[in-house]
């Protein structure tokens, strides 16, 4: 039952945004070609479903490689990086520059680099997505309750027992943290870089459908890609819920 | 030759400007199983000298032996029992009481039944797969003193472990620490800041004064065990160990 209630509110304001497409559309605000109305973009869906399905999988397969890759390198750097005061201190106002770009302005360099395919698109992703996931883990390992390493340095406990047992499961609630913003940020730079730099995958479908003048496509797309969004945000908080289950009662629930 | 031998150790810490002097130069002999209660307000040096002997601080100056060897990083069969209790959140009781040993690589079938063994010994069967924020106060503070045992620890260090808990859990504790101390025959140097609990649980109560840290007096607690609150000797030796940290007080109070 409380789930129903949690699904329904947090449907509402899209029932009510469908509505108002639905009014725009028969009041004839806009016309047709531009602002289809919803049954046309439904339509689509049904009519297209193999071809969006081969896009989505281009999509989330480069966001998932990219994640990967980001999180196979920035989380155990973060670790070192927030153990570590030298480290943290060599590293600081770099990664304060970098994570200040932003991942599209990279798209040109990418494709003079890697040209048009899925390398730029991964390596941007990559990239997206390690900024977001190495700072919440140097902030994780920071955060450490100082008895504890105090406990661990009375029992004598080497520096990868230390890495493993304590910081790596203290930042780990903050790991997922940035998880979520990488999702995020990594989702966003697969659409825009493949608007540019690649000839598969949602931005592509969206930008072909624009070059052909097709906004119930292009809407489509749009929709599609939200829902991967929603459904990757909640897959992750899930997880969090999972892995995390000595925070419960800790913590308010985020 | 004692267990624990410290000779003139001092330590000085600054924070920007302001030079506090924890310790100034403090003495101290501890024989092998016994149990020393430093007592002092806050601010006598009480925690810093503990930290010194856990090896997490060094000393500035001064000699710290253990049986004869002087030492640097601390003794390496020594445990403390953090104020508090330093239990990882994220790990069970099991695994948080099996955590020393496996600092010091103990394989993982044997520290299971250690583990199982130090957990039954302080109470806490059936509990052993709870996370420490399911647990009271006093419980967690049973599972740290069962990690701290694990190890056989010729030097127990605990810090004010019982000051966050409520005067009857406290009384409980009390009793329970003193059973294990007299099955597993560890030194204890205990950091308290109530009189009460140093007369009920020392054999010498290490009396410290604040403003530079120093030891005031120490007093041998001859009353035999197990200790009665209500016996008249037991109120007797608490108002003796009141009268010398007296002047202390009235000095904080700004008498």
């Amino acid at each position: 039952m409380n789930r129903l209630l949690t699904a329904a509110l947090g449907l509402a304001p899209l029932a009510l945004l469908l509505a108002l497409w639905q009014a725009a559309t028969t009041g004839g605000w806009y016309t047709s070609v531009l602002l289809p109305p919803p049954i046309e973009v439904a339509r689509v869906f049904g009519a297209q479903w193999p071809d969006l399905l081969r896009h989505v999988g281009a999509s989330l397969t480069r966001v998932c490689v990219g994640l990967a890759i980001a999180c196979i390198t920035a989380i155990p750097l973060g670790l070192m990086i927030g153990r570590f005061k030298w480290l943290d201190q060599i590293t600081d106002w770099t990664i304060q520059i970098f994570r200040s770009l932003p991942g599209i302005a990279l798209i040109p360099l990418a494709i003079l680099f890697f040209g048009i395919g899925d390398k730029p698109a991964i390596i941007l992703i990559t990239l997206a997505a390690f900024w977001p996931l190495i700072i919440s883990t140097i902030f994780g390992v920071k955060s450490v309750e100082r008895t504890l390493l105090k406990v661990a340095r009375v029992a004598r406990a080497g520096d990868a027992l230390v890495l493993r047992d304590i910081l790596l499961p203290s930042a780990l609630p903050s790991i997922l943290t940035g998880l979520r913003l990488a999702a995020g940020a990594g989702w966003l730079t697969v659409v825009t870089a493949e608007m540019m730099a690649v000839k598969s995958g949602l931005g592509y479908y969206i930008m072909y459908a624009q070059t052909t003048f097709r906004a119930e496509e292009i809407i489509a797309g749009i929709v599609t890609i939200g829902a991967i969004g929603l459904l990757f945000d909640q897959g992750i908080r899930l997880l969090r819920h999972r892995i995390c289950r000595w925070q419960e009662g800790l913590v308010l629930e985020s | 030759m004692s267990l624990l031998e410290l000779d003139a150790v001092s330590k000085t810490y600054r924070r920007g400007q302001e030079v506090v002097q924890a310790l100034d130069s403090v003495s101290l002999s501890a024989g092998f199983g016994e149990f020393i209660c430093l007592l002092g307000v806050s601010g006598c040096g009480k925690s810093t000298l503990l930290q010194i002997l856990a090896g997490l601080e060094p000393a500035d100056s001064g000699a710290v032996q253990i049986e004869g060897q002087p030492i640097a990083g601390g003794h390496p069969n020594a445990s403390v029992v953090f104020q508090e209790h330093g239990l990882f959140p994220w790990m069970t009781v099991e695994r948080n009481v099996e955590f020393n040993m496996k600092a010091r690589g103990v394989g993982a079938a044997e520290r299971r039944s250690v583990a199982r063994d130090f957990i039954n010994r302080v109470g806490l069967a059936g509990f052993e797969r709870r996370y420490p924020h399911e647990l009271s106060g006093g419980m967690r503070q049973r599972v740290g003193i069962a990690r701290a045992l694990t190890t056989r620890p010729r030097l127990l260090l605990m810090d004010e472990p019982f000051g966050a808990l409520d005067a009857q859990t406290r009384s409980i504790m009390q009793n329970q620490l003193l059973d294990l101390w007299q099955d597993y025959r560890a030194t204890v140097v205990f950091v308290t800041h109530s009189v009460d609990e140093a007369v009920f649980l020392a054999d010498r109560i290490v009396i410290m004064s604040p403003r530079p840290g120093r030891v005031r007096s120490i007093v041998p607690v001859a009353l035999p065990r197990p200790r009665d609150r209500a016996d008249p000797a037991f109120g007797q030796c608490v108002g003796e160990v009141l009268g010398l940290i007296h002047d202390d007080l009235r000095h904080l109070m700004g008498a």
